[in-house]
This record gives structure tokens, C-alpha cells and sequence, in this order.
């Protein structure tokens, strides 16, 4: 689909908007998640720049792997990924992705998408769903073989490794693989 | 089916109050050996006793799945693309082939790790700018063009189709069917409504793709998060692409339309991450995948 051009020129107005936000502030909100230590290399074996507990607003700076460069009221340093939510978390956030992807890497317009008159997938939509053999039909045609899969994977140099199954955190009482206990949807 | 649902809860709430003393399964099966003996003594003495017999037998077949969950991987991917074809009638594919193409070669990939290579997995991305992904039985796994567009690599691609392809191997919404289809069985066997499989099967189904309107429990949902990224990082991808995703979506802007239906039916994205980083610990510090971030393909 290709926009319009005042959409066009709506999109690249939205682009510097953007960029010029993340370039005078180059940071994005976000909340500990746990306690944390900060630390001066994003790893864990790395010296300890100063700790945080769990709540803490912070600026998210940058991502790298499975680390996030935080600054706090009091410090600033790396902590996981994971003990960070990004966003302000009720109140809306410029937040997006800007850290934790589009930082360090090349933006792309077509990620700036107006919101407005977008209307979303709503239940009713599914609940009044028809059978459409025709898309069914479509959808076939693309599918890949595992041969294809693997081609595409070794030419992008991607190499299959024996990763182990994460256990479930001992702070879950129930898994979806035993006895399920969870209510019956309501509707 | 607002009806059919409440008499559902108002039974599974009455059945687990009186568990013990009340077993539906041999009520169930009971009136399933009830209905092939009837069957079976109604058939005509001419050549059609064959096809008769085989009707009942299918029909038996898919009062088992109601009854125990037994499914053959031929009933799963049966069941999964009745919920696919209705999925696609709400919302259909990108007209961006090239898109459907590699959202396909990844997803084999990632799916190639997981151990199902006995089905055939389809990947699709709907024309919506809805911000979610879905999976069905059987191999069917969709991902938004709106969620596409949120993806900043290969990797990331990878997560959220790890996460939808764990939903399958872990059998998420078999067990849901299995709970809903329990009593539909037991409705027909008593009414012999169904006159064929395919009917049996939307029986089970439900109108439409509520389903995936209906979401599933929260464990199913970590359970998945933690069974995707592993999935991802197996297939030799940097393993924080589906964590990455989830601080993106965490990160929208509350009340954003696009996401309420995601928000619906899975859990809060800081539960997810907490769960997620609980569970992660300090496992994936030794691997190094591939983010490929130059890899991903730009949308027409």
C-alpha cells in the first residue's frame, strides 16, 4: 500500500519529530522490576557501580544483548534486561522501542505509523469469522519446506545449538501442562 | 453460543463441586457404547453397512477427542485449520508476498528446533495494524503486520514465533478445546445432532475464531515465553529477541487501541518480563546468537 503523499510527508514530519526527541533526550522511561545492582559492564561478572530496589523509575540508555545501561537518581549502570520494564507503565511513554531497539540501529519509516483511524482486531470480528478457503489456499502456497528453512539459516550463518529447556521459576505454583485449574473463560 | 457457554460454566462449576461423586467420563462413555450398539443393531442387511459402520466409527472418533482428548496428529492439523480458515475470514493475508515468503523460512527454522516435524508448519502475517500474533493446531501460526512492524531483527521475528510455535507443541489449545469439547460431546451424544466429522469438528470449534478471542490461562503463557525463547535461541539466534519484543510492547502507550486485544488475553507485559527474567536467570549468558537486525525484511 503505498501512502499519499500528504500521509507521506505526515510520516516524515512524525520521522524528525522522533529523532530529534531522541537525540535531545536519548533516554527511556522505565521501572526496576527487582532489586539490582548496577554494574559498571554489561555483565555479571562486572564491578558494582551502585544498587537499586525494586519500583525505582529509571532512563533506560541503551541496550546491549541481554543488558540495559540504566540511570537512576543516584547512578548509573548496567543491569539484565529482564529487571527493567520499559514505559511508564500506566501513564504512556515516548518510550517504544526507542532504546531497546532503534538506538543503535537504522530507523525505518514504515514503523511510524499514524494511530489514529486504525481500527483494531476486536472480538466481534472473530466471533463472526467465515471459513475463507480462498486465504487457507494462499497461505499454502508460501508455506516452506524444512529444507528451505534450513538453506535460509545457513546462508544468514545461523548454526542450531543445544540450548536447555528453561525449568519453571519455583515462585509459579501451576503449570498449563498439569492439571489445569484456571477458570473457564468468561463471556 | 452465549447459552451453550453459560450452561458450560454453570456445568464444570457443578461438576468440580460434586468431583468424586459424579464421573462424566463414564457417563460419556457409557452413552458412546450406547450409540454404537444402537448403530450397530439399526444397520440396513444391504452393501451400505459398511459406510454406516464407518460413519459411526469416525463419529466415535471424534466423540473420543471430546471424551479423553485422544487426537491423532491428522485431527489436530483438521482442527487447526478450521480455526485458521476462520482466523483468515476475519482478517486476511499481506498482499506482500515477499513478506510471506521469509516470515515462512524463519518460522521452519525456528519450528525445525521444536521437535513437530511431522507437521506442516504455515506461518502468515495478518493485514492488520493490530498489534498481536496467534496460533492454531496443527502448525498454524499468524503474526500481525502491526506487530511486524514493531520488530527490529531477525531474531526478534524469531521470539515471537518461538512463542506461538511453543503454544502448539505444548498443546495449548488442544487442552481448551479438550474442556469445551467435553461438553459439547456430551450434548451430542445425546442429541446426534452431528451429521458428519467436519461438523463434529466445528462443534468443537465454535462459531468463527473466538478462540483466539478467548486467550488462554496465564501459566500457558509463560510457560510459552520461556519454551519460545528457547526455541529462537536453539535455531542459533541471539535469545533475547522475544524478551526484546516484550519491552516494546511494554512500552506502548497504554490505552493504544491496537493493543487491546493482546492486553486482553495474555498477561500484563511486566509480569511476562518478571516471569521471564525469574526464569532466564543468568542461563543465556554464555550463548551467542545472531540478532541479524539487517536480515529482516522491510515491508512494502
Amino acid at each position: 500500500m503505498k501512502p499519499t503523499l500528504p500521509l507521506r510527508m505526515l510520516r516524515t514530519s512524525i520521522l524528525l519529530g522522533a529523532a530529534l526527541t531522541w537525540s535531545s533526550a536519548q533516554a527511556a522511561p522505565g521501572t526496576l522490576l527487582r532489586d539490582e545492582s548496577l554494574r559498571t559492564q554489561p555483565s555479571a561478572t562486572a564491578a558494582v557501580s551502585g544498587r537499586a530496589s525494586r519500583g525505582t523509575g529509571v532512563n533506560i540508555i541503551t541496550r546491549q544483548g541481554g543488558w540495559l545501561q540504566i540511570q537512576t537518581a543516584s547512578s548509573k549502570g548496567w543491569v539484565r534486561l529482564l529487571s527493567v520494564r520499559a514505559g511508564q507503565g500506566g501513564s504512556g511513554g515516548a518510550g517504544l522501542s526507542d532504546v531497546v531497539g532503534v538506538a543503535t540501529r537504522r530507523s525505518d519509516p514504515s514503523r511510524v505509523v499514524s494511530v489514529a483511524g486504525v481500527r483494531g482486531l476486536n472480538e466481534e470480528d472473530l466471533k463472526q469469522a467465515q471459513f475463507s478457503q480462498q486465504e487457507l489456499d494462499r497461505l499454502d502456497n508460501f508455506a516452506a519446506t524444512q529444507s528451505q528453512g534450513r538453506s535460509h539459516a545457513s546462508k544468514a550463518g545461523l548454526v542450531a545449538s543445544n540450548v536447555p529447556s528453561l525449568p519453571r521459576p519455583q515462585s509459579s505454583s501451576n503449570s498449563s501442562s498439569g492439571p489445569s485449574n484456571s477458570s473457564w473463560p468468561e463471556n | 453460543m452465549k447459552l451453550k457457554l453459560l450452561i458450560a460454566s454453570i456445568s464444570l462449576v457443578s461438576f468440580s463441586g460434586i468431583a468424586g461423586g459424579f464421573d462424566l467420563g463414564k457417563l460419556l462413555e457409557d452413552q458412546l457404547r450406547k450409540n454404537r450398539s444402537h448403530s450397530e443393531s439399526t444397520q440396513p442387511a444391504d452393501g451400505s453397512a459398511d459406510t454406516q459402520t464407518n460413519k459411526s466409527r469416525n463419529k466415535d472418533e471424534a466423540l473420543a477427542f471430546g471424551l479423553f482428548g485422544k487426537y491423532s496428529t491428522q485431527d489436530e492439523i483438521r482442527i487447526g485449520k478450521q480455526i485458521a480458515g476462520n482466523l483468515l475470514g476475519a482478517v486476511p493475508l499481506v498482499r506482500d508476498d515477499g513478506l510471506l515468503r521469509y516470515v515462512n523460512l524463519v518460522g521452519n527454522w525456528v519450528a525445525a528446533q521444536s521437535g513437530r516435524t511431522d507437521l506442516p508448519w504455515h506461518f502468515g502475517v495478518l493485514a492488520t495494524e493490530d498489534i498481536n500474533a496467534f496460533s492454531a493446531p496443527g502448525g498454524y501460526v499468524f503474526i500481525t503486520q502491526g506487530l511486524y512492524r514493531q520488530l527490529n531483527s531477525e531474531s526478534e521475528l524469531a521470539g515471537v514465533l518461538g512463542h506461538e510455535i511453543a503454544h502448539i507443541t505444548n498443546k495449548h489449545y488442544l487442552k481448551v478445546l479438550k474442556k469445551s469439547s467435553l461438553i459439547n460431546a456430551l450434548g451430542q451424544a445425546a442429541s446426534k445432532k452431528a451429521k458428519s466429522d467436519d461438523q463434529i469438528v466445528q462443534n468443537v470449534i465454535g462459531n468463527g475464531a473466538e478462540i483466539m478471542a478467548r486467550g488462554l490461562d496465564k501459566e500457558a503463557e509463560y510457560e510459552a515465553d520461556r519454551v519460545g525463547a528457547v526455541f529462537a535461541a536453539r535455531a542459533g539466534y541471539d535469545p533475547w529477541g522475544l524478551p526484546a519484543v516484550l519491552q516494546t510492547i511494554a512500552a506502548l502507550p497504554p490505552r493504544d487501541e491496537r493493543t487491546s486485544l493482546l492486553f486482553k488475553t495474555h498477561p500484563q507485559p511486566e509480569v511476562r518480563l518478571s516471569k521471564l527474567g525469574d526464569a532466564i536467570g543468568d542461563r543465556f549468558d554464555r550463548l551467542k546468537g545472531k540478532e541479524l537486525d539487517n536480515s529482516l525484511y522491510r515491508m512494502r
